[in-house]
């Protein structure tokens, strides 16, 4: 299991960009010369320097834990330490198939999940748009760790077996981000495009999809972190990943491999969460 | 069409250019008149272009006994203002949006220059017909280029044509092109939003508008000022217009003529405004008018040949007093009006102190507040009756000499006037119905 | 089905063990909720009006929303031990953001006007906390209360994975005997289980947050 989505919120991480919670907080758009523009300028100023203090932050939390593995002397260890901390053999090739499995996994939610809500924001399915909110919601507490096994179970070991547990568990935040990003799409803009005369495909190409970019990626961003922190569960059965490292510590009783292991973990995490805020910002489309 | 020679004098005030013109204009052809405004909405085969007909249409929503429109028909002739003004969930808004098939009429059919629509493909329709609405709804991650160009662009027009376009029409809104074209919508006040949002609605030159309050929104000093912007714009453009509000205000400004609806969109008067005033044909339509329908009549009324203008009695600075007072008992005011060198009306002297053998000079008496020009609405003449001291409101040429005044008798008559007129031509229409 | 008949011949035969685990998921739980609600709520309440302080708690409470849970519950091994603790001090870290950031909007959308009519009136800053500002913003701070009990929940089953107790360790018991009579009946169990509880507790809360929630303010 890993970082928890927080599906209705829709995005973890930076401050400042939470004015896409359509759910829970109604009117907090900034509108015309309303006072609380103030206030929410204040807070996009605040995200910005989120994302410039977030690498340095980052990078420092790297320095440390370099300096920490390069004080444990590995060359002169006993062997439980050293072996499952060599960087060439094991953690290296541990995070580049962490990152597979969490790259694939999101690519495979995208595809999925997008199409998947814009269906079910359209007239003949609109009407179970509730329900699977309300399913996405209360599958927050789905416990991963048991959805990997039940996935085991049926597909066996293997790397397939994880991307397709991760997909079902991270498609939850996307589709609700869509079908919510969707759905926040001022009704009076729709009204106006449909009245010049565009089809209901123009309407949701240009008009819907672009507008709920902001929203859609946060749910993006959510499940990629989410795909990232379940890769770590994914030793369990059999596929690998930095979770190897953290699960050997755990055995072995050797906490620098259990600090090293988990360090990398939250390293990668934090990298990609910062990846994903930079793409919510300058993906954003202009004058949103 | 003539216009009126003093359009600037008036556009601060409730009324409209256009109202003379028009009443020349059926002045001049009676039968005309008739065919153009019935109660019942019936059939015209009038002269004037029927642009667009709704022939019976309704509207009844699944699961509802009442239909929300009930069986409509109604003309709008090509070039004018038609405004649907009503109590608020009369269906005005759902009568609208029926024309361009925003919402898809259950019963009877719409006709665009006689061309049957109503199984029309209802975005191509809908390209051919200006949309505004209250809540305006620009795409707030387009520029405002981009939001005027949306159905020039949807049309196939070429770059260069829809370049220039954008800049003609924000002109035409008086938004500074260059200033304007590449801002976001959340970079505009409601104004120009909404000026914005007329600019978009006129993008591809369509002969018909529907405007669904789109002033609705706007503090009311603008609201004033983008009302009287866009008659001046239609003057130009002359396009079909169907406009709803529920402000009956609104209506009496913007209409050239005004449909006054009831529950389901029915039809108790259509009219023009200043008709509809003098004779309200039932309690419903004159409740919504409200009160003060009378002094608001006035603004129909001009200061010209319809009211015959008394003469007043004059002098000029260096006239013998006692020949003046003379004058004046003879016309039996109290007051004499002081005239310049170019019969420019000045002072008012009283006839008391002339009596008394007083010299006249450019500063005897009390100064003139208040003049109206030639073509001024009977409103203003009223409102400067109320401030004059002889209770007379002088009237000048374009020349600025005087010409003659106005009493309360004028105004009382041309009420009483228009009345009967009103009268008998609803008579006349029940006559031959 | 003949899946779900086998699984419910298994949950019967044990329905004390089964409630007995459920418990102690829901202990873990509670405790991390309740300590984290009376936390994140003073701390919201602390930093809402300070642009610095709010950004950086909200910064700081969003990163350790991002750090994969196993590891996170690992890096508090070396310092508390195995067991129960290290998931516990976890998983509060994690239930923080979504009460903090929902208490900080909370009282962010009371409306101003009436904050100035309370002021107006005379009330003193905690009246108009206590009166007026927490009482508006309770619905929107109960319904993050209600995303960290669903998140805790959930990721309260990976406790076992550092030596803790909880639903978890059906699902831990069914992996390690996969392939044996009843082991996926575990791994079923456990992960059904978790969820009702997560239903359950959020049904619990939203009648509570209904109970203490103002008539006028309810939706």
């Amino acid at each position: 299991m890993s970082v928890a989505t927080t599906g209705a919120q829709g995005r973890i991480g930076y401050e400042g960009q939470d004015a896409d919670n359509p759910d829970l907080q109604p009117d907090k758009r900034p509108s015309g010369d309303n006072p609380q523009e103030a206030s929410w300028l204040r807070r996009a100023r605040a995200n910005h320097l989120g994302l410039k203090t977030a690498p340095l932050g980052i990078g420092l939390l790297a320095l440390v834990v370099f300096l920490y593995y390069r004080s444990l002397g590995l060359g002169d260890s006993v062997i439980q330490l050293s072996s499952p901390l060599q960087w060439d053999t094991k953690l290296w090739p541990q995070t580049v198939q962490h990152l597979t499995i969490a790259f694939w996994s999101t690519v495979l939610v995208v595809l999925v999940a997008i199409p998947l809500g814009i269906a079910l924001t359209r007239p003949p399915l609109r009407r179970f748009g509730p329900a699977i909110v309300a399913v996405a919601n209360s599958g927050q507490a789905l416990p991963a760790y048991g959805l990997l096994i039940i996935f085991l179970s049926i597909m066996g070991q293997g790397l397939n077996t994880v991307v397709v547990a991760l997909v079902v568990y991270a498609i939850l935040p996307v589709l609700r981000n869509t079908m919510v990003g969707l759905d926040g799409v001022d009704r009076s803009v729709i009204e106006a495009g449909r009245g010049m005369g565009m089809t209901r495909r123009q309407v949701l190409t240009r008009i819907e999809l672009p507008l709920a970019v902001p929203v859609i990626l946060a749910g993006v961003r959510v499940a990629m972190i989410l795909n990232i922190g379940m890769a770590t569960l994914a030793f369990l059965i059999g596929g690998g990943g930095l979770g190897v490292t953290i699960s050997t510590g755990l055995k072995l009783q050797q906490d620098p491999v259990l600090i090293i292991g988990a360090s990398i973990v939250a390293i990668v995490a934090l990298t990609f969460d910062w990846i994903g805020a930079l793409a919510e910002t300058y993906l954003r489309p202009k004058g949103v | 069409m003539a216009r009126p020679p003093d359009r600037s004098a008036r556009t601060a005030l409730p009324t409209r250019d256009r109202t003379r013109d028009r009443r020349m204009s059926e002045n001049a052809d009676t039968t005309l008149e008739q065919n153009e405004s019935t109660t019942g909405g019936a059939p015209s085969p009038g002269d004037r272009l029927r642009k667009i007909r709704l022939e019976e249409v309704e509207k009844r929503y699944p699961g509802t006994k009442q239909p929300a429109v009930a069986s409509l028909t109604l003309d709008v002739h090509e070039g004018e203002i038609l405004v649907l003004v009503g109590p608020s969930g009369c269906g005005k808004s759902t009568t609208l949006r029926l024309i361009n098939r925003m919402i898809e009429p259950t019963g009877g059919r719409i006709f665009l220059d006689d061309e049957d629509v109503t199984k029309a493909n209802p975005d191509k329709l809908r390209r051919r017909i200006g949309y505004v609405i209250q809540q305006i709804g620009l795409f707030p991650h387009q520029t405002i280029a981009q939001n005027i160009a949306t159905v020039p662009k949807m049309l196939g027009w070429d770059k260069n044509r829809i370049t220039g376009r954008i800049d003609e029409l924000l002109s035409v809104v008086g938004l500074d092109p260059d200033t304007y074209r590449g801002r976001y919508p959340k970079e505009l006040s409601g104004g120009q939003a909404q000026r914005v949002g007329v600019a978009r609605a006129l993008g591809a030159d369509p002969e018909i508008m529907l405007m669904d309050e789109p002033f609705g929104a706007i503090d009311p000093i603008t609201r004033d000022r983008l009302q009287n912007e866009f008659l001046r714009v239609q003057e130009d453009l002359r396009k079909t217009i169907v406009f709803v509000t529920h402000d009956i205000d609104e209506a009496i400004k913007m209409g050239d003529r005004i449909a006054i609806l009831g529950e389901q969109s029915v039809i108790r008067q259509v009219d023009t405004p200043e008709r509809i005033l003098a004779f309200p044909v039932d309690d419903f339509v004159r409740d919504f008018i409200g009160e003060g329908s009378t002094l608001k009549g006035l603004h129909f009324e001009t200061v010209d040949e319809h009211v015959k203008l008394e003469p007043y009695p004059t002098m000029h600075v260096g006239d013998t007093p006692t020949d003046a007072a003379a004058r004046a008992s003879e016309a039996n005011t109290d007051w004499i009006l002081l005239l310049d060198e170019q019969d420019h009306p000045i002072r008012w002297v009283a006839v008391g102190d002339l009596e008394r053998g007083e010299a006249v000079t450019a500063e005897s008496g009390s100064e003139v507040a208040a003049k109206v020009s030639l073509g001024a609405t009977l409103f203003e003449a009223l409102e400067q009756m109320l401030i004059s001291e002889a209770a007379v409101s002088p009237v000048v040429r374009d020349d600025g000499s005087f010409y003659g005044v106005v009493r309360l008798t004028h105004l009382n008559r041309a009420i009483r006037r228009a009345r009967l007129e009103a009268r008998e031509h609803y008579e006349s229409l029940e006559a031959t119905s | 089905m003949d899946g779900i008949i086998s699984w419910i011949d298994y949950i019967s035969g044990r329905p004390d063990e089964i409630l007995e685990t459920t418990w102690d998921h829901a202990k873990i739980t509670l405790i991390v909720v309740v300590s984290a609600t009376v936390f994140s709520v003073l701390l919201g309440l602390f930093v809402q009006s300070r642009p610095t302080l709010r950004a950086l708690s909200l910064s700081l409470a969003g990163i350790f929303l991002t750090i994969p849970s196993l590891a996170l519950f690992a890096i508090f091994i070396p310092i508390v031990g195995i067991g129960n603790e290290p998931a516990i001090y976890a998983l509060f870290l994690y239930a923080i953001l979504p009460i903090l950031r929902n208490t900080v909007t909370g009282l962010d959308s009371v409306p101003s006007a009436v904050v100035e009519s309370a002021k107006g009136m005379g009330m003193n800053t905690t009246r108009q906390l206590l009166q007026i500002r927490i009482p508006l913003a309770w619905p929107v701070i109960m319904a993050g209360v209600r995303i960290s009990s669903l998140i805790t929940v959930g990721i309260a089953a990976i406790a076992v994975l550092v030596g803790g107790d909880g639903l978890g360790t059906y699902i831990q018991g069914g992996l390690t005997r996969l392939g044996l009579p009843n082991s996926l009946e575990s791994v079923w169990t456990g992960t059904v289980f978790t969820v009702l509880l997560g239903l359950v507790l959020d049904l619990v809360l939203a009648t509570f947050q209904r109970f203490t929630t103002t008539k006028g303010q309810r939706l």
